[in-house]
């Protein structure tokens, strides 16, 4: 078995934790190895072995031969104790620490007013099927977990977000929430991002929050479906966050269905799990990507997942545009700057002309985010300066309604129009995002079939 | 891109169309509409057809829409449940007057930069708020040309009914200048430096001496052109100016100028190499052929030209050193007429004596002339006022002076206090001698309807940073003035063009109405634009719009002064300003001219352009 690689920084926000741990250490399964110094959460092995390498990014271990099944439990608490102990980080984004998320300190005045636990089970990156599947195999967890979470933060009513497509689970929450009425759920549309904290807010609450402000703006609390199932191992089974549940999908051998595995050690590499995949397909991949097609981030071989990671995408192998001028587009809801400049090289072609889409209202700290994300605020502007500059293709990230924006008069004007996912895309099976054909409101009557164009339509 | 309410308010009777695609039941609200402001360009791409558009106006009151439908579509009646009937407005004519006086303007044009693979490419190299607007040459066409800049006719009333009730008095004359007349019909070269009769001796050496005290310059040579000899070979043409001195210590703009009639001086220069001193196109060739007789700055058919030219190190002639040195080598010369004339001329031989005042009108609408002069260096440099009409002596080049406002009264214009080292574009620079016969200033002073208060030269410098400075300093000065209106002229065309309209902006935010003046055209459309750009006059008088390399050709004429005040009267009356068509056409000038001439009952003669000259070989091969 290989060894494992526990990032002392397991999330995208907040600082590295500090290892309690040296080289030679032997450590169990379970047992706290890195505390936080600032703004993170606690670090636990995901294995039992000796500690091979301490430094400032990560805790090596060597994991023993034989694996228990069981693990160190963390001491009992509050609800909010345990889930603090637990070290458990927001699993569907930035990896926000989830006790500060749900607790502002105050003994006896919760974060929210009787508001709202908004569960995000939207499974927004095309692709992915981790999450659903974890809440079609154990609807009743779920829903312990949001009553729990409420109490915590003080809301009165959970909602589950999440797309309507997902129709067998849904019926499977919809037969439990029949004898909960503090609990509802709420349908989305099968575009992209509905998964944004502000989409799920704006969803199910209709109130749009300016790009600047928390869900708690809105007296809401947006979290991951698989982070609410943290919760719940923390509290009832006294688990930290170890395992990882991890799609992993693409050119793999043996077609390009999705690949779940559940209960990943944190830590365990791309390599193990691409292998446990099958391999990779024999006619060659692009680039693996940790996370989703949108907001995911090429990694390499030997990166470790960490408590953030949900998923594992190797694309089909790049095109060479040989040389040609390219214009990228920045939005909010796909890569940023750096990460398309990537692509544009991977692809190699020469990058002409950079456009910001322009909802995509830099934060302060460089980050950018959609003012209205999944309402697109007209892209032809964009357009008219990438021919202008010169450009023969042009890369865009944009969500649905805005790709579908830039289709309406990019290619009319002979600009070669790639979505950075498209590679992905190809690799999973699932439709281009170019035109959009289906509608951004959905009946949240189960029943009611609410359009009937298809994306499959575009290529 | 979607707009916002204001905007929306703006473009009310600008058709509706559809940013992005809006599902059926989608109550219309601003931030579904594209920008109106764009829509030329996509109609010219073929991107977009307006036919049957309702305008935004008719359809912001709760109108929804009863079909999806995609980006870019023209909401039309078919595919809302209600909309508001049109208004009024543009299509009804509310009064004959106003329709009869429509006023023309271009609002920010782009510019015709070289095309490549029918895209234009443009660089700016610096700049805030900048929009440029080209069209892509979509569809593999032509790149469409570039709008032109229009002309605005004047109100009926503004000749017919003057607004009476403000005024408290009569012109005042602030100052007054003599110019004396003296008649040479005669110029030799020769030993002395003397004027007999009407015959001007040259001393050759003078030349020699020039051009010795300057390192730079190898040689200078003077040749003297008579009206029967004008069809003879010329480097380019660096200035023509006027041979003019002051009597005794009088100062610029004031007291007594002499000036000789029916002779002037052009300096015109090479490097050794043969490279010609000038930049984007040059006037060598037959004179008769490259001369737009009679412009402002340019020879009148008929007068004889001493011809100075220099020679000079290689290399130099994109160098700041190289053209001041050409000129100071030449004023040299013309210090030596200059003397003579303070010596030998009296008042018996004047043949015409001009009293020129400057006058103020208390209560008439004030305004301010702001001439941008050209300030990046190499000949791209003014002398600003020196001690002699167009002389080098105790004037600084503007360049030196951070091409900061400087302000000036009209006679010191029309004085010579501008000795130009001119700009790119022999056919749109101004040469030292329009400044001396500068017609926004003539017109303006000569205009009952208003109170010039002086003129205002700002450079223009290289450096887009620079070029900000300079504008806003201009902007809080011209705020200073209090005036009603201002004109903004400018010569050349293209880099200039980012101050000229930062210019424009900066005065006209400040509530100030502008009207500007440029060479645009096809050739010369504007790089940049903004709100404030939306009154313009074009100097273009070339058949094609384009810089033809024929001396003067599209510089400021009495015809654009007169046009340009009449469309200031407008504005200033708060008239609004009719768009010109989205490509260059004559027919702008045309009709603004036809409305003039109706509204005040006069006929404007318009001047000739290169199709009234020989036809050149380099026009021929070139342009033509």
């Amino acid at each position: 078995m290989e060894n494992i690689q526990m990032l002392l920084k397991q999330g995208a926000v907040g600082k590295p934790c500090e290892a309690i741990v040296k080289k030679g250490d032997k450590v169990k399964r379970g047992q706290l190895i890195a505390t936080p110094t600032g703004l993170g959460a606690n670090v636990h092995s995901s294995v039992s072995g000796e500690v091979v390498e301490v430094n400032d990014e990560m805790i090596v271990i060597k994991p023993a031969a034989k694996q228990p099944k069981t693990f160190v439990k963390i001491k009992k608490g509050s609800n909010l104790e345990m889930i603090k102990e637990a070290g458990i980080i927001g699993q569907g984004g930035a990896g926000f620490p989830t006790f500060i998320k749900i607790y502002n300190g105050k003994e006896d005045k919760p974060v929210l007013d009787h508001g709202y636990i908004l569960v995000n089970a939207s499974e927004c990156e095309p692709g992915l099927a981790h999450n659903i599947q974890q809440i079609d195999e154990d609807p009743a967890s779920l829903l312990r977990g949001v009553h729990y979470l409420m109490e915590i933060a003080g809301a009165d009513k959970g909602i589950i977000a999440i797309k309507k497509k997902h129709r067998e689970t849904i019926e499977k929450l919809d037969a439990l929430l029949k004898d909960d009425p503090a609990i509802e759920r709420h349908l989305l549309p099968d575009i992209y991002p509905m998964g944004e904290e502000r989409a799920v807010v704006r969803e199910c609450l209709g109130i749009e929050l300016e790009p600047d402000k928390l869900p708690s703006a809105a007296n809401a609390v947006v979290i991951n479906s698989e982070t609410v199932y943290s919760c719940v191992a923390a509290i009832e089974d006294q688990k930290p966050l170890i395992d990882k549940w991890i799609t992993v999908r693409g050119m793999i051998k043996g077609g390009n269905e999705a690949h779940v595995f559940e209960n990943v050690p944190v830590g365990t590499s791309v390599q193990t799990l691409i292998d446990r995949a099958g391999g990779f397909d024999e006619r060659g991949y692009g680039e693996i990507i940790m996370g989703g097609a949108f907001t995911g981030k090429a990694t390499t071989l030997d990166a470790p997942i960490t408590k953030a990671t949900g998923a594992l995408l190797v694309t089909r192998e790049f095109r060479d545009l040989h040389g040609a001028k390219v214009g990228i587009l920045v939005c909010a809801c796909g890569g940023n700057l750096e990460r398309m400049e990537d692509l544009v090289k991977k692809y190699n072609g020469t990058v002409q002309h950079v456009c910001y889409c322009k909802q995509a209202q830099e934060m302060p700290n460089g980050t950018r985010k959609c003012e209205r994300p999944g309402n697109c605020p007209g892209q032809v502007q964009n357009n008219l300066d990438f021919k202008k500059a010169g450009c023969e293709y042009i890369i865009i990230g944009n969500c649905s309604d805005c790709s579908n924006t830039v289709m309406a008069s990019g290619p009319k004007m002979g600009l070669k129009v790639m979505h950075m996912t498209d590679l992905a895309m190809m690799a999973v099976g699932h439709p281009l995002y170019r035109t959009l054909r289906v509608s951004k409101q959905v009946s949240q009557d189960l029943n009611v079939v609410d359009n009937v164009e298809d994306n499959e339509t575009v290529q | 891109m979607s707009i916002t309410a204001e905007t929306a308010k703006q473009h009310a009777n600008d058709p509706a169309v559809l940013c992005c695609r809006a599902e059926a039941g989608t109550e219309l609200t601003p931030a579904n509409f594209e920008d109106p402001a764009i829509f030329p360009d996509l109609v010219d791409s073929g991107l977009l057809n307006l036919d049957g558009a309702l305008t935004i106006g008719q359809v912001l009151n709760g109108s929804k829409l009863t079909k999806t439908v995609d980006s870019l579509t023209p909401v039309t009646a078919d595919i809302v449940d209600k909309f508001d009937a049109a208004e009024g407005g543009a299509d009804e004519a509310p009064a004959a007057e106003e329709a009869a006086a429509p006023a023309v303007a271009a609002p920010a044009a782009a510019v015709a930069a070289p095309a490549v693979g029918g895209v234009i490419n443009l660089h700016i190299g610096e700049g805030k708020d900048i929009n440029i607007q080209i069209p892509a040459g979509i569809g593999g066409g032509a790149v469409a040309a570039a709008p032109g800049a229009a002309v605005a006719a004047v109100p009926a009333a503004a000749g017919a009914a003057p607004a009476a009730a403000e005024e408290t008095g009569e012109a005042v004359v602030v100052r007054e200048m003599t110019r004396k007349h003296y008649k040479i019909d005669k110029v030799v070269l020769g030993d002395e430096t003397k004027i007999e009769g009407t015959t001007l001796y040259v001393r050759k050496e003078a030349a020699t001496e020039g051009a010795d005290a300057q390192k730079l310059v190898h040689s200078l040579e003077l040749d003297v052109i008579t009206p029967d000899d004008y069809h003879v070979y010329s480097e380019t043409v660096m200035d023509i100016q006027p041979i003019a001195t002051k009597e005794g210590d009088d100062e610029l703009g004031e007291g007594v100028t002499r000036v000789l009639d029916g002779v002037v001086m052009m300096v015109t220069g090479i490097t050794e190499e043969g490279v010609q001193v000038g930049e984007f196109g040059s006037s060598e060739g037959y004179i008769d052929e490259n001369m737009m007789w009679g412009r402002p700055g340019a020879v009148d058919k008929g007068e004889i030209i001493i011809r100075a030219h220099a020679v000079i190190d290689n290399k130099k002639n994109m160098e700041r050193p190289g053209p001041i040195a050409i000129h100071t080598a030449v004023d040299h010369v013309t210090q030596e007429i200059r003397n003579a004339m303070k010596k030998q001329l009296d008042d018996s031989q004047v043949v015409d004596t001009q009293v020129m005042k400057q006058v103020r009108r208390p209560g008439k609408k004030k305004i301010v002339i702001v001439k941008e002069i050209m300030g990046q260096g190499a000949m791209h440099d003014n002398f600003l006022f020196p001690t002699e009409p167009v002389g080098v002596l105790g004037a600084k080049p503007n360049v030196d002076l951070g091409n900061v406002p400087v302000a000036a009264n009209p006679l010191e214009v029309m004085d010579g206090c501008i000795h130009a080292l001119t700009c790119i574009g022999p056919a749109s620079k101004e040469m030292s001698r329009h400044y001396w016969r500068e017609p926004l200033v003539y017109e303006a002073i000569h205009d009952d309807d208003v109170d010039l208060v002086g003129v205002i030269f700002v450079g223009s410098p290289q450096a887009n940073t620079d070029k900000f400075y300079v504008s806003r300093r201009l902007g809080q000065m011209v705020e200073s003035m209090n005036v009603d209106g201002a004109f903004v002229t400018t010569e050349g065309f293209g880099n200039n063009h980012v101050d000229f309209t930062s210019h424009i902006e900066q005065i006209g935010k400040r509530g100030v109405p502008v009207v500007g003046f440029s060479f645009c055209a096809v050739q010369g459309a504007l790089v940049t634009g903004n709100k404030y750009c939306d009154a313009m006059i074009d100097n273009n008088k070339s058949m094609s719009g384009i810089e033809n390399e024929v001396l003067a050709c599209n510089t400021l004429c009495h015809e654009d002064a007169i046009r340009g005040l009449a469309m200031l009267k407008a504005k200033m009356a708060g008239e609004s300003i009719k768009a010109p068509e989205r490509n260059y056409t004559h027919s702008v000038k045309e009709n603004n001219v036809d409305l003039i001439e109706k509204a005040y009952g006069t006929k404007m003669e318009l001047v000739d352009n290169e199709q009234a000259l020989p036809m050149s070989e380099k026009r021929k091969a070139k342009y033509d």
